[in-house]
């Protein structure tokens, strides 16, 4: 544990500390800051994310395939394992990312309680976690209330859970890509409802600088999305809209199999994420261009 | 796993005040925090341990109908004409009946209260985290002024020759006139200040949370030290003044034993976890409490230990020991109460209703 609170925690803790002082004691202000920048720090990640989970969706029709082709699962496992080597693509890729950040997720949860914990045993455990450098001793003590809040209680107004909620629906919907597996589709709109709801749920029991950041991180995911694939890619009105259930029901209907065509169809929509319903012309082409390269390469190997 | 994992972090759920309130001595009883958020006068004289009442009761409500809930006590209990006088987390000021208990008065001020408070001249002072000290009448608790200073007061103010020191959040040390509150002078330092001051022949003590000790002149305020004393960390505890030293613990761990004169440093004994808790004189015994529940016995003129181990109390002390000839009581959190003799003998003491 003390490994732990002396590589992330105490820097955390020590950097929101700084930033609070730069931004003349705010400490609200400070939270968004370091969000942006741990988003922009943590950005090479949050893409190869995104591209490991289109690849993975890309293969869904091939995985289906080898579902039904191989009984037994041992074989099945193989023959899967086989296709992500052929295909150039690690099943953890979009985890592994994902791994990465949680320890500064947790640590910043830790370093917010202490920060902005507002007891007065909170602020001698603070005491223990700051450097002694004079620019940060200023900065003591913190301020905790920012617009409506108490950054140190949770936010009972619902306004900041609705705010979590609303952004992390909207993250969520632009980052799930679509997919012709009827499990697969209703897991994900099952999970497109359960995080914000969850996070809605945590961000009225966790301090509400908690909150704060995860409605600030939500909201710079989804600037993200914005400017790595251009306005012209999302359509606000598929994003806001709540996912019909009627692909997964005409998808259950097609157990029999695909026709060739339709199968085209599905491994094209399996390459697009969900905002991607209405495609226009010059980056889809570059991306079908992306991909074609990548399985030339394959072959040659 | 997600979820699981946000379950975890969540389920730690949001800090909770416990207290640090130190005992008190008034005749024949003993009036300590001795749960968290409950205030009780424990009988001494048979050494029975017999609690004699407690304090909320649970049918005890505030002005408006609404029950008493102090949450957590910081405040030290006050002993003055025979009421017992008390801030608390909930924000209220408490005047209680030494003998019964009974609530005398109740103020409610504008945050938790921290510090404790002072009672001198049939008049109550008391800083609040909304930024004031209020001096109240000590028989009915009619306000007589308050001031405003521009951040939390979380420290005990010092009385003393129709002055009030008080130390604020807000970096400055205040000098107020004890009868209007009208401020005489202030001395702004480099970070809050959440320690009480105290005088050693017209100069005033005081820590911050800069990790400095500065010697201000009482009449003036100006510093009379060329330059305060640093520690590693901040300094939290009320300082104590022998002769011409000065000791005081800080949150680093050590209890640093410097010069009234010009601060310079005469020895420091490091205890290895904060210090919060005031040092207090047992005897000839020097008594400095660390967080972590550890007594250190040391004599005042060197720092050696004196004991030749610390008693170890096995509880979270951030209270000011009470020290009473060669014996002084200590309340750990969580509300037990302890015994320590100069000797180095510490004794739980067991209570009874």
């Amino acid at each position: 544990m003390f490994l732990w609170d002396l590589v992330f925690v105490n820097p955390i803790a020590n950097a929101l500390v700084i930033l609070s002082n730069v931004f003349l004691g705010n400490f609200g202000v400070a939270i968004i800051v370091f969000t942006i920048l741990m988003r922009l720090l943590t950005m090479p990640l949050t893409l190869r994310q995104i591209r490991s989970s289109r690849s993975l969706s890309a293969l869904q029709p091939k995985m289906q395939e080898l579902q039904k082709k191989y009984k037994d699962p041992k074989r099945r496992q193989e023959e899967t394992m086989k296709l992500y080597r052929e295909a150039g693509v690690n099943p953890l890729g979009c985890l592994l990312p994902m791994l990465v950040q949680f320890p500064i997720w947790i640590a910043l949860y830790r370093a917010l309680r202490i920060i902005v914990g507002g007891t007065p045993e909170s602020v001698i455990g603070l005491s223990q976690r700051l450097y002694p450098w004079g620019y940060i001793e200023q900065a003591v003590p913190l301020e905790n209330n920012f617009l409506w809040m108490d950054l140190g209680q949770p936010d009972t107004s619902l306004i900041l859970a609705f705010i979590v909620f609303a952004s992390t629906y909207v993250q969520q919907r632009l980052a799930t890509p679509t997919t012709t597996d009827p499990r697969t589709q209703s897991t994900n709109q099952m999970m497109l409802w359960m995080m914000p709801l969850m996070f809605a749920f945590f961000t009225l029991q966790v301090p509400s600088g908690l909150g704060v950041y995860w409605a600030m991180s939500n909201i710079v995911g989804v600037a993200m999305y914005y400017f790595t694939h251009g306005p012209e890619r999302i359509n606000w009105r598929t994003v806001l809209m709540p996912p019909s259930s009627a692909p997964a029901g005409r998808q259950a209907s097609r157990r029999e199999g695909p026709s060739p065509k339709e199968k085209e169809a599905a491994e094209e929509a399996a390459e697009e994420p969900v905002e991607a319903n209405q495609p226009t012309g010059g980056k889809r082409k570059k991306k079908r261009l992306r991909h074609g390269r990548s399985r030339g390469k394959r072959k040659d190997r | 796993m997600l979820s699981t994992l946000f379950l975890a972090t969540a389920c730690a759920g949001i800090a909770r005040p416990e207290g640090w309130a130190g005992p008190t001595l008034a005749d024949d009883r003993l009036v300590a925090s001795i749960e968290r958020g409950e205030m009780a006068a424990v009988d001494i004289e048979d050494s029975s341990g017999r609690v004699l009442w407690r304090f909320p009761l649970k049918d005890q409500r505030h002005p408006d109908g609404s029950k008493i809930d102090p949450e957590a006590i910081y405040s030290t209990p006050v002993v003055a004409d025979g009421a017992v006088y008390f801030g608390a987390y909930d924000g209220w000021l408490y005047a209680l009946d030494l003998t019964s208990g009974d609530i005398r008065w109740q103020i409610e001020t504008g945050g938790p209260i921290i510090g404790s408070a002072v009672v001198q001249d049939g008049v109550v002072y008391a800083g609040s985290d909304d930024g004031r000290l209020y001096a109240l009448d000590a028989a009915r608790g009619q306000e007589r002024w308050r001031f405003k200073s521009d951040d939390s007061i979380w420290a005990t103010p010092l009385v003393a020759d129709g002055v009030v020191y008080v130390a604020s959040m807000d970096k400055k040390v205040y000098a107020l006139d004890a009868a209007s509150g009208e401020e005489k002078w202030h001395f702004k330092a480099k970070s809050g200040l959440a320690s009480t001051p105290v005088l050693a022949e017209g100069t005033l003590l005081v820590g911050g949370l800069d990790s400095r000790i500065r010697a201000l002149d009482a009449t003036s305020g100006e510093e009379r030290w060329d330059e305060p004393f640093k520690a590693d960390s901040w300094f939290w505890t009320r300082p104590l003044v022998l002769g011409d030293t000065v000791y005081a613990g800080s949150l680093d761990g050590k209890v640093y034993a410097l010069d009234v004169n010009d601060g310079s440093p005469k020895w420091e004994q490091d205890t290895g976890a904060p210090v919060r808790a005031a040092p207090v004189l047992l005897d000839d015994v020097l008594l400095i409490v660390n967080r972590k529940g550890k007594l250190y016995g040391l004599d005042p003129q060197n720092g050696q230990l004196v004991w030749p181990l610390p008693i170890e109390l096995a509880k979270t002390v951030l209270s000011d020991p009470l020290a009473q000839g060669a014996m002084a009581y200590i309340s750990a959190q969580g509300g037990d109460l302890f015994t320590v003799s100069k000797d180095g003998r510490a004794k739980l003491m067991i209570l009874t209703d």
